[in-house]
């Protein structure tokens, strides 16, 4: 019995309000539990107590860990980032030159600038795209369409991204010098097409997530008082779907930073992003600037997270639960 | 419906209404003819590539003969032995990620307040967001055989020589897992937080042990998302590119990297294309077979459960 009780006591505290909402909801329990019951099942309650209170720590030491794994390899980028040395992988001392060297490297700047223009714009076109076709699939759920249209989103979250990079290369090449189209021989304009596919899908079903609860009588109402689509649109339609649609942006504008391997297929010389400049140093030297700019760009990304988590937060003030929100509209 | 049809009494009304419903469905357009272009053209192109061949070593692809010999060519011993190595990882990767992911979404869910509940999910996306590539180059970094692990496990006496990890399938594998966890963690979280606790609460009053309860009650609740991070996890990673081109090396590669080769290096793109294609359609064979087999597990699964609940009922009433 004095075991039972060290361990209760021992493990309340170091699970701080968990563990006390927890215990609240146990003793309720117990209590409703007794007053129902034959009143000889008395030691029952403390034994039930100790177990569950013993697999809540297991359980949170579990989620710490994982965190911590999660974090583990960006911990040694950011670590790495001050190593003064000639090579990444090699520590040689503690530093910013690399920082310096980065920011004064001009090939490290312009794959920067190609990056971030590539995300703007992928986050533009895709946010159009995708919060059209986000009012689209939340008004008419049962139209003939939306099965096709769902099937085409479908398909481009789970077609793998090499598949569909190797896809567009070819295809820009056509359009560029079968058909004479000079606009897809621009890198920068095949960073934003390629990008902008995947993207919008993710677009798509944040909105309509969004739109699926708002009732459509306003709109209707404006229609049947005579304003014009577009100014239906941006009188109604759009301030309701304005969270929405910034998250939207946001997560396309970082999912474009991102990307690698669609990247690494269609950009063309002169025009490199620099996910593709880290990959290409991977077959020769990987230098520590490398990690530096990482680290930079990890803190706009922390800033873009916190715009999300901003604009989700107002918005869950009318719809529900901020952390749910943003998972949920993450998975779709 | 109903109230479609209360409202269709002005012919004017009616017209509105039309138009209203024809203009919205004309926003999808938009979207579905940028995709057609971009991407259902494109895939079609390489599906008709694969038929074709590479006619000599400064032509990429030419379909003057149409026959199915790349997919022939596509299926060799070294393609096959890879394609094994690929599957493996992505299943043992698959299931890996869900036995670490299901308790951290558990304790996510159900044991955190709400406000801590948003604190931790953004822990958890916070390194999702940092590139893919730089995280798997923190691995890279952490197991090379004279990176600070290394030494630290050499300095403890844990090891004799240097760690032989890098290059070498276990550090793909590793590599995977960490990097599509976070995908496998938020569709659980999201099925664990929508679960009512009170269901837990009453299997517990009921009689139900604390194992007995997980079983009965929240693994069913769970499925939905176990399936969505099953899928959202094994898709990316079979056609994973970055993550064994970072760690694998020769001992650990992966079909996405031959695929990628055959268009980059070899300039092969006919035998690239079939590539390309058997690999898509490896993957929906999977997806298909794996939907089948979730549905079936869980009509069974549903069946046993009211079997369960209606021989239990009168049990207890009984007892009372």
């Amino acid at each position: 019995m004095t075991e039972v009780r060290t361990d209760a006591t021992t493990t309340g505290p170091a699970d701080g309000t968990g563990a006390a909402s927890t215990a609240g909801t146990t003793a309720a329990s117990a209590a409703g539990t007794r007053s129902t019951a034959v009143p000889a099942a008395g030691a029952a309650p403390i034994a039930r107590k100790r177990r569950r209170s013993l697999t809540d720590v297991l359980i949170a030491a579990w989620g710490v860990l994982g965190l911590l794994f999660l974090f583990f390899p960006v911990i040694v980028i950011i670590v790495y980032s001050f190593n003064t040395g000639r090579q990444l992988r090699s520590w040689d001392g503690f530093g910013f030159s690399s920082y310096e060297n980065a920011l004064s490297n001009p090939t490290i700047v312009a794959t920067i600038q190609v990056s971030i223009l590539a995300a703007a714009g992928s986050a533009v076109v895709s946010t159009i795209l995708g919060s059209l076709a986000g009012v689209a699939l939340a008004r008419r759920p049962s139209a003939r369409w939306v099965g096709w249209l769902t099937l085409l989103l479908g398909l481009i979250m789970v077609t793998p991204e090499i598949v569909n990079a190797v896809s567009l290369l070819p295809w820009f090449v056509d359009l560029s010098n079968t058909w004479n189209l000079d606009i897809f021989a621009v890198g920068q304009v095949r960073l934003i097409v390629a990008h902008s596919l995947f993207s919008c899908a993710v677009v798509t079903f944040i909105v309509r997530a969004r739109m699926a609860g708002v009732d459509e009588s306003l709109e209707e109402a404006a229609a049947d008082l005579g304003a014009p689509p577009l100014r239906r649109f941006l009188d109604i339609t759009f301030p309701l779907m304005r969270p929405a649609v910034i998250s939207g942006a946001l997560l396309t504008f970082t999912l474009s930073l991102d990307n690698t391997v669609l990247s690494s297929f269609v950009s063309v010389a002169g025009s490199t992003p620099w996910p593709v400049y880290v990959f290409a140093s991977l077959r020769s030297t990987l230098r520590p600037e490398i990690a530096a700019v990482s680290t930079l760009m990890l803190g706009l990304t922390l800033i873009a997270l916190a715009l999300v988590g901003l604009v989700l937060r107002r918005a869950s003030r009318t719809t529900g639960n901020a952390s749910g929100g943003l998972a949920a509209t993450l998975v779709g | 419906m109903a109230v479609d049809a209360a409202v269709r009494t002005a012919p004017a009304a009616r017209t509105g209404r039309r138009r209203l419903r024809w203009s919205i469905g004309m926003l999808a357009l938009p979207i579905s003819a940028w995709l057609v272009f971009f991407f259902i053209v494109p895939f079609g192109l390489i599906l008709w590539y694969s038929f074709g061949d590479k006619p000599s070593l400064y032509v990429t692809h030419s379909n003057d003969v149409l026959s199915l010999d790349r997919y022939v060519e596509a299926v060799s011993p070294a393609f096959l032995q890879t394609f094994g190595r690929t599957l493996e990882i992505s299943v043992v990767g698959t299931v890996l990620c869900l036995l670490i992911a299901f308790p951290m979404a558990y304790w996510m869910a159900t044991k955190l307040s709400p406000r801590r509940q948003g604190l931790v999910l953004a822990l958890v996306l916070i390194p999702y967001w940092t590139n893919f590539l730089v995280r798997t180059i923190g691995w890279q970094i952490t197991l090379s055989p004279e990176g600070f692990l290394s030494q630290g496990l050499q300095a403890l006496g844990l090891r004799d020589g240097p760690l032989e990890v890098l290059y070498t399938m276990p550090a793909v594998q590793l590599g995977v897992v960490y990097n599509y966890l976070p995908l496998m963690i938020l569709p659980l979280y999201v099925a664990l937080e929508r679960m009512d606790h009170r269901l837990l609460e009453a299997s517990r009053d009921l009689g139900a042990n604390a194992i007995e309860s997980f079983r009965r009650v929240t693994l069913p609740l769970a499925l939905p998302g176990i399936a969505a991070g099953m899928l959202l996890v094994f898709v990316p990673l079979m056609g994973d590119y970055i993550t064994p081109s970072v760690l694998g090396g020769a001992q650990g590669g992966m079909v996405g990297q031959m695929v990628a080769g055959q268009f980059s290096r070899a300039q092969n793109w006919a035998l690239g294309s079939a590539m390309a294609i058997i690999l898509m359609l490896a993957i929906l064979a999977t997806v298909v077979i794996f939907a089948l087999v979730a549905r079936l597990v869980g009509s069974v699964l549903g069946r046993v459960q009211r079997v369960d609940l209606s021989a239990a009922l009168p049990q207890q009433g009984g007892a009372r």
